[in-house]
């Protein structure tokens, strides 16, 4: 019961600060900060730097202004009471279809994958529909910021950072493009209908993505690259023969090396392929699933390549593998100084990525040190995505993109009791949290009737 | 004249006991003749060979009569021969039975089975005669003679009920002369082709291996009724006879025990199924093997069926590099390890096989994988009983064949050596008395020492030593040899092989004499050299042929310049093979070294014994139950005990013994005692939505209604998903049917028995249930072109509605039947015998549901049928009607927090599972999901983030409460003294996502702990290193097929329920 009352704490705090009556129906976006904001007397953990008890985090502007154990509030500065409770930056799920997609099953709600193989152009950022339910169900349990990316084709197309509130897909943007997203070409045939789930049968031609099948699509992969050189080329030297190519266009950041791709990769070839491909292209890469990463940890290291842990809640690959192998990923990967952060994309589609604590928790259970856990889903994304010098900590001048929680995350039944994004308040109510009102209302309306 | 008169005697003996043998060959038909008669003589006699009559029989020196393709008589070289026949000098050689290939297969049209009174099924045609079909393949039998196969079992490819095979010769001749059974026995297999990938067409009823089984059991139990009826019929002129089915007909040979059945089965678990399926209808079976019966040796020998064998051993699996061998699994590379000895292992637990081709990619591979298996430990005598004797019994033709016995047919194998050396060459093939003389493989490398025996030109014998290396040469003139000192030679004879032709010119040049030409056309070796050296100016020329199908000795002839043209023969120099001789100087060619074989046996054999089940992680023993004592230790009794801080309990003799808040108990060696100093202690998880470990497919998708479908029957044993879980904290599961139909198969409850076999993770004390299913998944909201019925919730509830109906009308003739014995019988019906059990109570129903209206609409139709309903899975619109499903007493198995896949969750809450326990609904969190079922106490936990349910209730959302909902919680779900001993134990609170499972104990046997689980981790990862190196090591061919290894049975099918696109299915991506 004690989790109940949390629960309605929160309500009534949600009302106070929000100054609007409660809505029925869809949640409102925050209205931009018009005070500053101090949230006083909890444990601010900053994440950057050890944990402040006690401590103050003040925020005008959307912007974090002070953070301390003694912290001067300027007069106007509306002080929140969090004694008890823990400030956190935002958690940041590193991939997510948020907004593009509605009911998994339902066509006409998919926007996640366009027509043909090659999609370097198409952008995520605008078809976030910031009306979707998914969206508030996120949010409610800390997960403020995501990435979202077009998925399905081999380059499936540039992904954005977006923060979970706001009126449109503009008000949402953290980083319109934060990197181009290419699903390896052996992984297709990898996610072919294989009821074993094991990379033994499929053999070396599908597995290596170096022979058959994979040839051809690194072949293509290779080609676009080239020809996106040379359509660079071609513009700058103002050629009057070259017409407009919107494909090759869009490459021109990835091949200058300006715009990270995020390969999907899992498999020990997979990943030595995709790091080999992107320094013959010169290209900086993120590797996303990485469940092979400890076995070419050097490489990784030595060409700096950060992996995207696509899940912890996975299965061994292989039937002979220990049963905690993905459990223990982040770990090891922590172990042998390999980049990493935590996603729990895999496992929740996108309709829960609210569980992504959850995952990083699952890997201090199996080794990894809590304050790395928590990196893992905060600042280690942020700073894998280009996007550390605005969120990811709670740092002076970042964005005050936040949650206050009654423990830590790490806790599976932690509540989210208070959320900010750029200073904004966020409505913690969801889709969930009305129908669970809505269906409250009829027993009670039941037992009403039988007394 | 007394010799004269003694050979007629015997001859007149020999009519006497063999009349029947004088006929000529075209007495045998009654084909009409076409042009001149032809009478070639064909009966002969076999001489001076070595005859192995049958496995462990030899007659030395032996003589083997045949007239018109029969064996007259055998013996040894003191029985009489007749003098009107052609003998065939067999000196140095070995016959052998002719081989029995035990099971091949055929395509087959089953077009004139469905002109027939066919069974409504196609894959049951029993009545289908692979002997009517049977098309004579030349070139396959002329591979098969090669490899000494002389008869064969050809079956029916394609169904379930598949027909029945013949026996024939493979000998040239037409059909009439090659059939010598037309039917040899029934054909079965429990399984069905792969149904094509996911989204597909989908092939009709049966589509999945469940489903095979289950019409395969209907249609004996049809042919059983289809007796009775037909005999109930002829009794009493008023009753109706039954519609007339060649199937059923054909099939009273197979319940009579007339005929025998040959099942066909793909691995180890799929033989013991064959075996209880034979036992249920008291069948006489034999079964076709896979190769894998070592994986559960014990097992399969207790079953006491034979075995037809195949010799199909997996290729090498491809280990060249780093990253290669990752994806190898240790079970791969064990089964590549072990499998060669399958023949030897099968044959020492006494259990009684014939050799198969079945499975080989070319006949050419058989004798020599055979022989492989002799190396690999097989005797030689248990391998040729299996390639004759047994084979023969088992098919029940060993009047005919299987030994070398007068009255048999001539099939004979003919050797130059013992059968089982990889170096013995099969000279000869004799099928029915026709002889056919392997194509001659001799290489006819020349190379080496030899011996020329010849005359000079003045008519002298000369003994000429012959050195021929890469077509140049010499001859030296003995005599020299005994000049040489003898130092000289022993040296020679150590220092290995060949000496430079010319190096022996320096100790005497005289007497050699070098080939001008050395040249070879097929057999025949022709030389030409300078006679000078024999006293005889000019070329002499030097022929001579390998005729003897022995390329070590030749025969051939001299021409001297003179044009004398005198006898010669060539052998292999014999001389360094007399002990002691000083003379002997250049060592004999190496031949395929025999020795180093022998030497290198013992490094050839399996690097290490089988495990349970086969690979990582298996157990080389059961664990034991053990008397555990913990204490000190926070107890989640789950019970009324509640949450006991600082508790202990015992566990003995597999269940808990005591449980308490001080509990005193001896120390004593067979303890084990543990400090639960910080730790939990929970019941063991029970998942009440599962569908890992079952390869029977888990949709039998094929109809809407597949009550006869069981899961039951598919208990994989062998799924390592079972041992992972066992890491989550999981005791037993709910192997639920898919969602594909409104009504799908019996559920299986198991627990997590790692190690055991197949029968024993059944959970003994569980009722019965069966899958039911609502909403977008049977009404195929996916397949826009779906005909099936139904298509709407409305007709979802309709066709429950008529299936209730008709199970009642089926009860209800039983009844009657039961009381009046009157008319005709009633036909058993597994699919409504199942709808009946539920109409009983006896059966569950555990039915899968998302929207309140169809929930609400199914609880109203059970109201009506006054069924009580076991338990609504998913149910994630529960929370709507809550107070309804309480009022039915319906239980809710729930998801925790999943939503948003489809259409119909998109109402799904988290908070589902607190408001239907605030309504007083039984709740349990499931899995549904392999990976997710490793960590059910993390949904647990959702139940108190969501809606606050405190955290003793959440943990039994997950251990009591899914026992109750399974009907077994009496004897699981919590930590209660006279429980079984199912618990786990934890390193923290275990609704923390920070904890992790240590131990799991089911029924008091320790099946995980993770301090274990780390050295058995070193163990496997060493274990497959070694075999990797083994691998490399043996320079075999590594598997490089496009699609890697073939699949393993149990990959065929899918372990999660394909219709039900709840989550990601498939975790690689």
């Amino acid at each position: 019961m004690k989790n109940l009352s949390v629960f309605y704490t929160t309500v009534v705090i949600l009302t106070w600060i929000l100054t609007v009556d409660s809505i029925a129906h869809d949640e409102v976006p925050g209205g931009p900060q018009k005070q500053p904001i101090a949230l006083v007397g909890g444990t601010v953990h900053p994440v950057s730097g050890p944990a402040i008890e006690n401590g103050t985090v003040l925020f005008d502007a959307g912007k974090i202004s002070r953070i301390g154990k003694s912290v001067e509030v300027p007069k106007g500065t509306k002080i929140i009471d969090v004694s008890g409770k823990h400030v956190f930056p935002s958690l940041f799920e590193a991939h997510s279809q948020i907004g593009l997609i509605e009911i998994g099953a339902v066509r006409s709600t998919d926007d996640r994958r366009e027509i043909g193989s090659f999609n370097p152009n198409v952008k995520a950022q605008i078809a976030v529909n910031p009306d979707s339910e998914v969206i508030p169900v996120t949010r409610s349990n800390g997960v403020l910021l995501a990435l979202t990316t077009p998925s399905g084709s081999i380059v499936s197309g540039k992904s954005a950072v977006i923060q979970l509130d706001g009126w449109t897909y503009e008000d949402m943007t953290v980083k319109s493009v934060a990197a181009m997203n290419i699903i390896w070409p052996s992984v297709k045939s990898a996610i072919a209908y294989s009821p074993s789930g094991s990379p033994e049968r499929r053999g070396r031609s599908s597995a290596t993505g170096s022979e058959s099948e994979g040839t051809d699509s690194i072949g293509q992969l290779k080609k676009l690259f080239n020809d996106a050189r040379a359509y660079q080329a071609a513009i700058k030297a103002k050629s009057k023969t070259q017409k407009h190519d919107l494909r090759l266009e869009s490459m021109i950041p990835v091949i200058n090396g300006e715009l990270p791709m995020m390969v999907t990769a899992n498999d020990l070839q997979q990943i030595q392929s995709a790091v080999a491909f992107a320094n013959e292209q010169k290209a900086k890469l993120i590797i996303f699933g990485g469940y092979d990463a400890p076995h070419c940890a050097d490489l990784l290291k030595k060409h700096q390549v950060p992996v995207v842990v696509s899940a912890v809640y996975r299965l061994p690959r292989r039937r002979n593998e220990d049963y905690d192998t993905a459990f223990t990923l982040p770990a090891q990967l922590s172990q042998l100084g390999v980049r990493y952060c935590i996603s729990g994309s895999d496992r929740s589609e996108t309709w829960n990525a609210r569980i992504l604590p959850d995952h990083a928790a699952t890997a201090v259970a199996y080794g990894l040190d809590q304050t790395e856990a928590l990196k893992a889903i905060t600042l280690y994304p942020a700073e894998i995505l280009g996007v550390d010098d605005q969120v990811g900590s709670l740092e002076k001048g970042k964005d005050a993109t936040l949650f206050v929680s009654d423990q830590s995350p790490l806790e599976i039944t932690n509540q989210v009791e208070l959320a900010f994004v750029q200073g904004r308040a966020v409505d913690l109510s969801d889709r969930h949290k009305r129908l669970y009102q809505k269906y409250q209302q009829k027993y009670r309306q039941k037992r009403e009737l039988s007394k | 004249m007394p010799l004269g008169c003694s050979r007629l005697i015997v001859f007149v003996g020999l009519l006497f006991v063999f009349t029947g043998w004088t006929v000529s060959q075209d007495d045998r038909t009654t084909d009409h003749l076409e042009g001149l008669r032809e009478n070639r003589p064909i009966d002969v006699v076999l001489m001076n060979a070595d005859i192995i009559v049958r496995p462990g029989s030899l007659i030395k020196n032996g003589v083997i009569v045949i007239r018109s393709g029969m064996i007259q008589r055998v013996g040894d070289h003191t029985i009489p021969i007749p003098d009107d026949l052609k003998s065939i000098d067999l000196a140095g050689k070995t016959i052998y039975p002719g081989f029995i290939d035990a099971f091949s297969e055929q395509e087959v049209s089953t077009e004139a089975v469905e002109a027939g009174a066919a069974y409504w099924n196609a894959n049951i045609r029993p009545q289908l005669a692979m002997a009517d079909q049977y098309q004579i393949d030349d070139d396959l039998n002329s591979d098969l003679r090669e490899q000494g196969i002389t008869a064969r079992l050809v079956a029916p490819a394609g169904g379930i009920l598949k027909g029945t095979s013949c026996f024939v010769l493979t000998g040239q001749g037409n059909l009439q002369q090659s059939l010598l059974n037309a039917n040899v026995a029934h054909h079965a297999r429990l399984t069905v082709s792969r149904r094509s990938s996911r989204g597909g067409t989908r092939p009709a009823y049966p589509n999945s291996p469940m489903g095979a089984v289950a019409l395969a059991r209907q249609a004996i139990i049809d042919a059983k009724w289809y007796s009775q009826a037909n005999r109930a019929a002829k009794a009493d002129p008023l009753i109706p006879k039954p519609d007339t089915n060649d199937a059923l007909e054909a099939l009273q040979a197979v319940i009579s025990q007339q005929s025998t059945v040959i099942f066909d089965t793909s691995n180890e678990l799929y033989f013991l199924r064959a075996d209880r399926f034979s036992r249920e209808f008291g069948l006489k079976s034999i079964l076709r093997g896979s190769g894998f019966e070592f994986r559960r040796l014990d097992a399969i020998a207790k079953t006491g069926r034979p075995i037809l064998l195949p010799v199909n051993f997996p290729a090498a699996p491809n280990v060249t590099s780093y990253e290669t061998a990752l994806n190898v699994s240790l079970e791969t590379l064990m089964e590549w390890d072990i499998a060669p000895e399958n023949p030897a292992r099968v044959a020492q637990a006494g259990i009684p096989f014939a050799f198969c081709s079945s499975g080989l990619s070319s006949p050419k591979d058989y004798l020599k994988n055979i022989r492989k298996a002799v190396q690999r430990g097989l005797s030689a005598n248990d391998a040729l009983s299996a390639l004759t004797i047994t084979p023969a019994q088992l098919l029940n033709v060993e009047k005919s064949v299987g030994t070398i016995a007068p009255g048999k047919m001539a099939n004979l194998v003919i050797t130059d050596g013992e059968l089982f050396q990889s170096e013995t060459k099969i000279l000869e093939t004799w099928v029915r008395g026709a002889r056919f003389q392997t194509k001659k493989e001799l290489s006819y490398t020349i190379d080496g020492d030899w011996e020329l025996k010849t005359t000079d030109p003045n008519g002298k014998q000369l003994a000429l030593q012959v050195t021929i290396e890469k077509k140049s040469g010499s001859l030296t003139v003995p005599q020299s040899r005994s000049k040489k000192a003898p130092q000289e030679a022993k040296q020679k004879k150590g220092g290995k092989n060949k000496t430079k032709p010319g190096s022996k010119d320096k100790s005497a040049p005289d007497d050699e004499v070098k080939f001008k030409k050395i040249g070879i056309v097929n057999a025949r070796v022709s030389a030409l050299f300078d006679s000078e050296r024999f006293g005889v100016t000019g070329i002499a020329q030097l022929t001579f042929v390998f005729s003897d199908g022995n390329n070590d000795l030749a025969t051939g002839y001299l021409t001297w310049p003179g044009g004398q043209r005198v006898a010669a023969s060539i052998g292999r120099d014999q001389l360094d093979s007399a002990a002691n001789d000083d003379q002997v100087t250049q060592p004999k060619i190496v031949k395929k070294p025999l020795s180093s074989e022998d030497s290198s046996q013992q490094k050839s054999m399996s690097s290490f014994s089988v495990n349970y089940p086969l690979g990582a992680f298996g157990v080389e023993s059961l664990p034991q139950v053990e008397t555990v004592f913990i204490h000190n230790v926070t107890i989640w009794t789950c019970g009324s005990a509640g949450i006991i801080q600082n508790g202990a309990v015992v566990l003995k003799n597999g269940k808990i013994l005591a449980v308490g808040e001080k509990l005193d108990w001896p120390t004593s060696k067979e303890t084990l005692i543990i400090d639960g100093k910080g730790m939990h202690l929970t019941p063991g998880i029970i998942d009440c939505h599962s569908h890992m470990a079952s390869d029977g497919g888990i949709n039998e998708s094929g109809q809407a209604i597949t009550s006869e479908v069981r899961i039951g029957d598919f208990i994989n044993c062998n799924d390592i998903n079972l041992y992972r879980q066992l890491a989550g904290g999981v005791t037993s599961s709910n192997i639920l049917h898919g969602s594909a139909n409104p009504i799908g198969g019996q559920n299986q409850v198991i627990k997590l028995r790692w190690g055991m076999l197949d029968e024993d993770l059944k959970f003994q004390q569980a009722p019965q249930g069966i899958k039911f299913a609502l909403g977008e998944n049977v009404k195929r909201s996916r397949d826009p072109d779906s005909t099936r019925y139904p298509r709407t919730r409305m007709g979802v509830q309709q066709i429950f509605m008529d299936q209730f109906r008709a199970a009642q009308g089926y009860q209800q003739q039983w009844k009657r039947w039961a009381t009046s014995r009157t008319g005709l019988p009633p036909r058993r019906n597994l699919e409504l015998e199942a709808i009946v059990e539920i109409l009983e109570g006896k059966r569950w129903i555990h039915c899968h549901s998302y929207r309140q209206d169809e929930i609400l609409a199914l609880i109203r139709l059970l109201d009506g049928f006054d069924i009580r309903i076991g338990t609504f899975q998913h149910i994630l619109e529960g929370y709507k009607v809550a107070d309804e499903m309480k009022k039915h007493g319906a239980m809710g198995s729930a998801f925790a927090d999943w939503w948003a896949y489809k259409f119909e969750v998109y109402d799904a809450i988290p908070y589902a599972g607190a408001l239907m326990h605030d309504a007083g609904v039984v709740v349990s969190f499931n899995s549904d999901d392999r990976e997710l079922a490793r960590h059910l106490n993390h949904e647990a936990a959702k139940a108190v983030k969501y809606g606050g349910v405190p955290p003793e209730e959440a943990l039994k959302f997950v251990t009591l409460n899914p026992a109750k909902q399974l009907r077994i919680e009496k004897y699981v779900g919590s930590i209660e003294k006279g429980k079984h001993a199912d618990v786990v134990l934890w390193n923290g609170n275990p609704l923390s996502t920070l904890s992790r499972c240590e131990k799991t104990w089911v029924d008091g046997k320790r099946m995980f702990d993770r301090e274990v689980d780390q050295t058995l981790r070193k163990k496997y990862a060493e274990m497959k290193r070694a075999l990797v190196q083994k691998v490399l090591a043996s320079g075999e061919e590594m598997n490089n097929a496009p699609g890697g290894r073939p699949l393993k049975a149990a990959e065929m099918w899918p372990n999660y329920d394909e219709f039900c696109k709840c989550k990601s299915v498939n975790l690689d991506k």
